[in-house]
């Protein structure tokens, strides 16, 4: 680099700092639109007055509450599709008759929106907690199945053969190569799984009209009542907890798959 | 130990589309030398030693490992891959413990042997590091003491060194004759490397295009031990160029072969 150390650091810096300066920057924008051209809060709030409802929805502990029961669905749906996709996965992947048997099943329910059966599924279980995670279970499911039995089938032959070579019998093939060979595929598995489960269970809780809590209710509440300010509030409290969830699985994969990126 | 390969033939897909990549193929493998396997691409020399380590099944012939005719074959042999074929999850230690491992010896006694085996190679201070951190070479280092760790009396080497820059080449295959001339285990050894093969083996065993013939047997007489310098001894020119006349024929037979297919199609 040319230039002085102090120039250079300066540019660092600024180039560190550049995408919060635009945020900042779009933020002074918003506002600024808003209060000039007099824009009526119902159609859009200026952020001013979103933060404010922001706050207002904290310190009455409802968006912390809300976003808790939101979390809690969430995880329930994931804990059940990750597991029992894996399972599946795992399944098809090491024996030639699962896969026979349930891949007709998985071609013929995958490309079906997942969201259509929420009338079924009201019908059967109500519009309780027990709908809300059936719904995203079933739908993250099927990416975490699919991906898991794609990640076991793609295993590099040549480090069975290895393995063969070495010593190892089926059983320690499967256990010591094929499962941590797989592992990489299956965690991307579960990052689709993650996300939508996330939409699901948000899109579960506008729908089941009698559901009381989560952040699908204060979306679909504020949205009937011109809150727009709390629908704001909620979207972005949405988008950063959408954000936290992703980079704790990244977190995570790090723990667990740590040779995927080499760290020199 | 000595193997001894008659009439072995390996034909891959069914007719009428099928491909002879081993046709009749008889060579007694001397016991405790090196056997540098030569050949122009697809002649089936890689087949050729994945079948004598039991990874590749075979059509038909007979192979004898120490005298043994048709023994389940691998057992008495560890193969070094062009791939490497390293465990990517693993670090270098559980790399190479991994056969003791699958034989259930005790942690302790397979991480000190392994150890001990790291050093030997050169690579002391890398036990923990991952098969990704490393270079090429230090990689290759890895998948040797994975394989010596099994003590097998024959080690089985599919063009390990092809991937490697020229000099860490060298380094490679001076280690190589080190091990060998200080273990002398048998040794097959496939490559493309007409210099490789020559610096390498007690014999290079020059194959035909496809299908894949034993083509001549040329006997390399120079001293052991063996070092890079003797690249530039006459008896090495006299052996190279005699090996280089054999490869090229095969070259351009290979290569008619395929133009002949190209055309074909």
């Amino acid at each position: 680099m040319r230039g002085n150390r102090k120039g250079s650091d300066a540019r660092a810096l600024l180039y560190a700092a550049l995408p919060y300066l635009v945020i900042a920057a779009v933020i002074l924008v918003w506002e600024m639109l808003v209060r000039l051209n007099g824009i009526a809060p119902i159609y859009l709030p200026a952020p001013s007055s979103i933060l404010r409802y922001l706050i207002a929805m904290l310190a009455d502990g409802s968006l912390l509450y809300n976003l808790g029961v939101t979390f809690m669905r969430i995880l329930g749906g994931f804990v059940v599709a990750a597991v029992s996709g894996i399972l599946v996965g795992v399944a098809m992947g090491m024996s030639k008759l699962v896969a026979r048997i349930v891949d007709p099943w998985i071609a013929a329910l995958y490309p079906l929106p997942k969201i259509s059966l929420i009338p079924l599924l009201i019908i059967w279980l109500g519009t309780g907690e027990s709908y809300k995670i059936v719904i995203s279970a079933v739908t993250a499911f099927f990416p975490v199945a699919i991906s898991t039995y794609a990640a076991i089938r793609q295993v590099d032959l040549g480090l069975i053969k290895a393995a063969r070579d070495l010593g190892a019998n089926a059983r320690q093939i499967q256990t010591n190569i094929v499962i941590p060979a797989a592992l990489p595929g299956i965690l991307s598995g579960l990052h689709l799984g993650m996300g939508v489960t996330v939409i699901m269970v948000v899109a579960a809780e506008m729908i089941g009209g009698s559901s009381e809590s989560g952040m699908g209710y204060i979306l679909v509440h504020s949205g009937q009542v011109m809150e727009t300010e709390k629908v704001f509030a909620a979207l972005i409290v949405l988008a950063i907890f959408g954000a936290a969830v992703t980079n704790v699985q990244k977190w995570i994969d790090r723990r667990l798959a740590p040779w995927v990126e080499p760290q020199r | 130990m000595e193997i001894a390969v008659t009439d072995l033939v390996q034909v891959f897909g069914a007719p009428p589309n099928e491909v002879v990549a081993l046709d009749r193929v008889t060579h007694r493998f001397p016991s405790q030398k090196v056997s540098c396997i030569l050949g122009p691409s697809g002649c089936g020399k890689s087949t050729l030693v994945q079948i004598i380590g039991g990874i590749e099944p075979y059509t038909s012939g007979h192979i004898s490992i120490g005298g043994k005719i048709d023994e389940p074959l691998g057992t008495n042999s560890v193969m070094m891959w062009q791939q490497l074929n390293l465990f990517p999850w693993r670090t270098v230690i559980d790399n190479v413990a991994f056969g003791l491992e699958m034989q259930g010896v005790a942690k302790v006694e397979r991480h000190e042997r392994a150890r001990a085996l790291i050093a030997s190679v050169g690579l002391r201070g890398f036990e923990r590091h991952r098969p990704p951190q490393l270079s090429g070479g230090m990689r290759q280092r890895v998948a040797l003491a994975r394989a010596l760790i099994m003590q097998r009396p024959i080690m089985l080497m599919d063009e390990p060194f092809a991937a490697l820059d020229a000099q860490t080449k060298i380094v490679m295959q001076e280690e190589l004759v080190r091990i060998y001339e200080a273990n002398k285990m048998t040794i097959l050894f496939v490559t493309h490397a007409i210099d490789e093969a020559i610096l390498l083996g007690d014999e290079v065993v020059v194959m035909t295009a496809r299908p894949g013939r034993i083509k001549e047997v040329i006997r390399v007489d120079l001293p052991r031990p063996r070092a890079q310098e003797m690249v530039n001894t006459p008896e090495f020119g006299r052996l190279y160029d005699h090996a280089l006349h054999l490869i090229r024929e095969e070259v351009l037979n290979a290569m008619r072969q395929q133009d002949a297919m190209a055309g074909a199609a």
